[in-house]
């Protein structure tokens, strides 16, 4: 049954993955202005245009430029950048665990706050607590991050001269100073996370919590937190879980504010950077990354799923 | 009221500099070899500085690579000024007109990095690198090497350059760090461009060590430099941060020696807010003050209606309040610009107050500018469009909606047309629009590269400009080299322009040059040569 | 793929929330009165919305100047009486800033999520009523568009269009028409299986009557609370935006743009003129949120555990 599932899974998510990749082939293409009119910037004379961009391969067809690409990543390469050379997958390969690192940082710490205020909300529905905590977590959502990182790290410079924890020490050089770093960016992007993790968890706990076995928990006597933590909180755990699944395009894409702020070279970056100066191999490599991140995080979510939950069949 | 304040206030600039620049009474101090200078650049799009035009490739390449010739630096060059020195080349002569002979030093070492291994640089390199700059796809800065006609190497050590025709700049040209810094041959085949980090392999101060991109790299001593003893300073660490108050912040706790934005300044609207806090913090920090080379504009469609108009385009620059802008964005402290040539080319630029009929112009007057309007039959004014991109600044986005304000005030209802830098690049800044744009310029060192502007079938004439008086004087100066004759006939131009109004010039602001009181014998100026004014500078900690 | 999964498998009994009709004015005022005492977080969130909506729709009236007037002698002034949150570096006035501003946020929010939530509603409910082969390839696009990173998707479309207020509204809205497509589906999925939808078929009444009258009135509650807390996300997406440079364009007056340009330019000189755009987005996220929470307990108690 489960073997059966995870099959149609599995068949499902190929149609996915390569609408994405035609997705990720054209959407770059479209935007106007190319790689190559911005190397020539301010004073593109004709002729040149049309050679480099020849020489770029940017002349051809599309449809064949498209089968190029997709062969080569069959082979496992990603071609390399419009503007620095180097190869696409040797740089991802610098950015990913920067970004991995940042978002599993965040994560935990979203989590940390989340999953303990949700469950007290929940607990209390409608008490003094649970508007005080939803309150100081929805507040924590509506500071725009760029603005929560610029007071983070200027005023302790301004105030103690405290020489601000931006740029970027190698895990290798300097174990305990990186994962410091790592620290004040994860938590901004962690808090701004956890109002909505917070959220999910106050109501799906209060969903589970009215449930009848639940109810017969309560009525056989046990101990409110017992019932709580045991029936309700392990139901509430597969959609948090979810949750987290479908956050990873906004975390891996979406922390370029701060991976700027801070200095950091996270695949945000690599991408906002790429974008600007149309780099399409870049672009169309890290999308590509990205979305088959996503569609397997997603694949194991449902998994899991299936695991955790006997009733479900998609 | 405007003209005496402008006036006063470019007098009280110039005081500045002289004031930062007298010497200090003299301590007599010898220069001391080693230590790390730290400095905020950015990430290089590519480290071919014959693929790209950005600054953010010449300006690290300042570093590790040498010309034929370039600007003299020190505490001792006036920022504006620009005397020339031989770099590679150990003299030069002219025997005509049209042909440059060069000689160059002996035993100049190359990095020593694969492929090239340290070996001498020869005449044959500088012959390929001219050659590549002139016929490599996608150099588009090639124009200014077009007069080249051929390069001959008549030995190892000596340089001819023939020109197809005279042209008065040519060596400012050779000296610009936006041109030609001499490259090798086998790098070149070996990795088949300059693109790659590894391939920075140049005859210059210091060697590239190490790039890691949106972090920061770091050049070393290159200690075969062909000047004995040069470079003092053993290492210099870049740091890339891409964010303003982040820099502000680092700046404020001591980790950059120099102002964070090119050339070593800070803005001016940070400065005024930190320096309080700086004067506490850092107490040693020097400054210095110089006018801006950035030059920022409205060119508009002289081709068509209502801009074929000369009293539309007169009418505009009576609107724009230059002083209001100046109040507003930058402290108040700047200066005019005249047409063509920015006024920090102090050498050659003609204060506005002496355009002679054109000057006027430059006033805020409102209601001079509606009746001009009325007078071309635009009693009510007229619509427009006005395209920009940010360049990330708010100061420009500040200066774009006071313009659009002022031109507002007088009738011009000008929407904003905001594009992506890169639509931008493709469209306006190419002259491609429908009807006017507003941007700074590239900030060169010669008035050649900015009066070209002026030239019709160049990409750089926005405003699709063609005046035959004007390509005139500009083909004039051209072919003038005695300079005193030369600063005649751009005063000319400039006085011609003024009545034209092509461009609608906005005032430049007055750089902030900062440095740390450890760094000896530095001397700021406006330009690229960031490298070349460190080659000499010691530090003192 | 996974939301929806989420609603209609956890067990939750579906008892979709039928529209009542009718009202009267008394019966409005009980019911915020009732609202408000049982809700009183939500009932501040309504405050701010409603103060929110009124500075939008009144700016001209409220503010005491123009957006980009220029008042002479007034740079940069601390908050006092003649101007309530001070003036920025260009000499305007930035309590009348804030108040245009609301209308920007409230222009772009809306219409974001008016065009955002159409699409997620057309695309949900029909992916719901038709299913088979056509709900299945329907939710493959949406797979693959939700899989993106955001930045990708908004930053190529604003690229394509250029910045401006209209194309940063289609941007963000077909995020947000991907997001909640989801939930709609989901919502509708549970009225698809209900006793009145059934009969309806049974009776033989057409697609677009049974989708009119019976599935869209039922998911009306869903798409409230989405929309609401959807305006939220806007208004903070547009002030990342901005911040990356491809917020609303000046000379229109964002909060975005204000905290993000001048505002961190001059934060230690006039830091007013950080403060006051900071907290209109953070009171306005604040109030749309707090509002759509209380929405989503009051309304519709199936859809409590999404986003």
């Amino acid at each position: 049954m489960l073997k059966r599932y995870l099959a149609r899974r599995l068949v499902i998510a190929i149609p996915s993955l390569l609408i994405a990749s035609v997705i990720v082939f054209t959407l770059p293409r479209l935007i106007p202005g190319d790689a190559v009119q911005l190397m020539l910037a301010e004073t593109s004379y004709a002729k040149d245009i049309d050679e480099l961009r020849a020489k770029l391969g940017l002349d051809r067809a599309l449809p064949v430029q498209y089968a190029e690409w997709v062969a080569h990543v069959m082979r496992g390469d990603l071609g390399e950048s419009l503007w620095t050379r180097r190869p696409v997958l040797d740089e991802l390969a610098h950015r990913l665990p920067v970004s991995a690192e940042l978002a599993l940082y965040a994560t935990v710490i979203a989590l940390a706050i989340a999953l303990p205020i949700g469950v007290l909300a929940a607990a209390r529905q409608d008490s003094l607590a649970d508007y005080v905590a939803r309150s100081v977590a929805i507040l924590g959502l509506s500071l725009p991050s760029f603005w929560l990182a610029t007071l983070l790290i200027v005023m302790p410079a301004i105030w103690w001269g405290w020489r601000p924890v931006t740029g970027f020490t190698d895990l290798r050089q300097d174990p305990v100073g990186h994962v410091v770093q790592l620290l004040l960016p994860a938590a901004i992007l962690g808090i701004a996370s956890a109002a909505a993790l917070m959220r999910l968890t106050r109501g799906m706990l209060l969903e589970a919590l009215r449930q009848d076995y639940v109810r017969t928990a309560q009525a056989k006597g046990l101990a409110q937190s017992v019932v709580v933590v045991k029936h309700g909180l392990r139901n509430a755990v597969i959609p948090v879980i979810t949750l987290l699944g479908t956050q990873l395009p906004l975390i891996l894409g979406g922390t370029v504010v701060i991976e700027t702020i801070f200095g950091l070279p996270g695949v945000g970056r690599f991408l906002f950077d790429a974008i600007n100066q149309r780099d399409y191999p870049v672009i169309q490599g890290v999308n590509l990354l990205v979305v088959s991140t996503v569609v397997l995080v997603n694949l194991g979510v449902d998994v899991l799923y299936g695991v955790l939950d006997p009733r479900i069949r998609y | 009221m405007s003209l005496s304040r402008r006036e006063m206030l470019a007098v009280s600039g110039t005081a500045l500099v002289a004031a930062a620049l007298a010497p200090a009474p003299a301590r007599a101090q010898t220069p001391r070899r080693g230590g790390t200078l730290s400095l905020r650049l950015w990430d290089p799009p590519g480290f071919d500085h014959m693929l790209t035009v950005s600054y953010k490739t010449n300006i690290p390449l300042s570093f590790t690579h040498s010309r034929l010739v370039k600007p003299k630096a020190g505490p001792a060059i006036q920022p504006g000024t620009f005397p020339l020195e031989g770099d590679l080349a150990e003299s030069w002569s002219q025997p005509n007109e049209t042909t440059y002979v060069f000689k160059l030093r002996r035993g100049v070492r190359w990095h020593n990095k694969p492929p090239v291994n340290g070996r001498e640089l020869t005449a044959e390199d500088v012959k390929y690198t001219i050659e590549r700059f002139m016929t490599v796809k996608g150099n588009a800065n090639a124009y200014m090497l077009r007069a080249v006609d051929r390069v001959d190497t008549p030995d190892k050590y000596t340089v001819k350059l023939t020109l197809k025709e005279p042209n008065a700049w040519f060596l400012d040209i050779l000296a610009s760090p936006m041109a030609v810094a001499i490259v090798a041959r086998e790098a070149v085949e070996k990795f088949g461009d300059l693109k790659k980090p590894e391939a920075v392999i140049g005859t210059g101060p210091w060697m590239l060590d190490g790039y890691r991109p949106n972090v920061g790299y770091t050049f070393v001593r290159h200690p075969a430099y062909f000047v004995p003893g040069l470079p003092y300073i053993d290492r210099v660490d870049v740091t890339v941060d891409e964010d303003n108050a982040s820099r502000i912040a680092s700046f404020l706790a001591g980790k950059y020696d120099l102002g964070w934005e090119n050339p070593g300044i800070i803005n001016r609207t940070d400065w005024v807010q930190i320096k309080d806090s700086l004067r506490q913090k850092r107490p040693n920090l020097k400054t210095a003050e110089f006018a801006a080379n950035v030059m920022s504009h409205i060119s508009m469609r002289t081709d068509q209606k209502p801009f074929s108009d000369v009293r539309v385009r007169q009418a505009m620059s009576y609107a724009i309040d230059r002083q209001g802008i100046l109040d507003a964005t930058a402290e108040g402290v700047g200066i005019f610009n005249p047409p063509g040539v920015p006024a920090a080319l102090k050498e050659w630029s003609l204060p506005v107050a002496q355009l002679g009929e054109g000057a006027k112009y430059y006033k805020y007057d409102p209601k001079e500018a509606k009746r001009l309007l009325a007078a071309a039959g635009y009693r009510n004014g007229f619509p427009a469009t006005m395209c920009f991109t940010t360049y990330g600044s708010t100061i420009l986005v500040d200066s774009m909606e006071l313009v659009v304000k002022q031109l507002k005030d007088v009738g011009i209802d000008t929407k904003v047309d905001q594009k992506e830098y890169g639509a931008y690049a493709a469209s306006c800044l190419i002259g491609k629009f429908d009807s006017m744009t507003y941007g700074p310029q590239t900030p060169f060192l010669d008035p050649d590269n900015f009066i070209n502007q002026y030239v019709p079938g160049e990409p750089k004439n926005q405003s699709q400009i063609n005046d035959p008086v004007a390509t005139d004087l500009i083909v004039r100066q051209r072919r003038t080299f005695d300079p005193a004759k030369r600063r005649e006939v751009i005063h000319e131009l400039q006085r011609h322009l003024a009545k034209q109004q092509y461009y609608i010039q906005i005032p430049s602001g007055i750089y902030v040059a900062v440095w740390d009181g450890a760094l000896k014998n530095y001397g700021p100026n406006v330009g690229y040569d960031y490298g070349g004014r460190l080659v000499a500078a010691w530090l003192d900690r | 793929m996974s939301t929806t999964a989420t609603i209609d498998l956890n067990g939750a009994a579906p008892s979709p929330t039928l529209v009542r009709r009718g009202g009267g004015a008394k019966r409005w005022a009980r019911a915020l009165a009732r609202f408000a005492v049982r809700k009183p977080l939500g009932a501040i969130g309504g405050v701010i919305v409603v103060a929110m909506l009124v500075m939008a729709l009144f700016a001209e009236h409220i503010a005491p100047y123009a957006y980009d007037e220029t008042i002479r002698g007034a740079r940069m002034k601390p908050p006092s009486a003649a101007h309530w949150l001070g003036t920025d570096n260009l000499s305007r006035d930035l309590w009348s800033r804030v108040v245009y501003g609301a209308r920007v946020s409230v222009t772009v929010g809306f219409a974001t999520i008016a065009l955002g939530i159409a699409v997620a509603t057309a695309i949900g409910v029909s992916s719901a009523y038709f299913g088979g082969a056509y709900d299945l390839v329907l939710q493959r696009v949406v797979d693959a568009w939700l899989s993106f990173p955001y930045l990708v998707i908004i930053l190529s479309v604003m690229a394509v269009l250029g910045p401006g207020r209209l194309n940063l509204i289609i941007s963000v809205a077909i995020i947000a028409a991907a997001t909640n497509s989801r939930v709609i589906r989901g919502a509708a999925l549970t009225v698809m299986q209900s006793q009145f939808v059934e009969a309806a078929r049974a009776m033989g009444c057409g697609h677009a009557r049974i989708i009119l009258r019976h599935v869209l009135p039922n998911v009306t509650a869903t798409v409230i609370i989405l929309a609401t807390i959807g305006l939220g996300a806007v208004i903070l997406a547009e002030s990342a935006l901005s911040f990356l440079g491809f917020g609303v364009p000046p000379p229109y007056p964002s909060w975005g743009a204000m905290l993000s340009g001048s505002g961190r330019t001059y934060m230690f000189r006039a830091p007013w003129m950080a403060v006051w755009p900071g907290v209109a987005i953070s009171l306005a996220v604040f109030g749309f949120n707090m509002l759509g929470d209380a929405l989503r307990d009051v309304l519709d108690p199936r859809l409590r555990g999404t986003r």
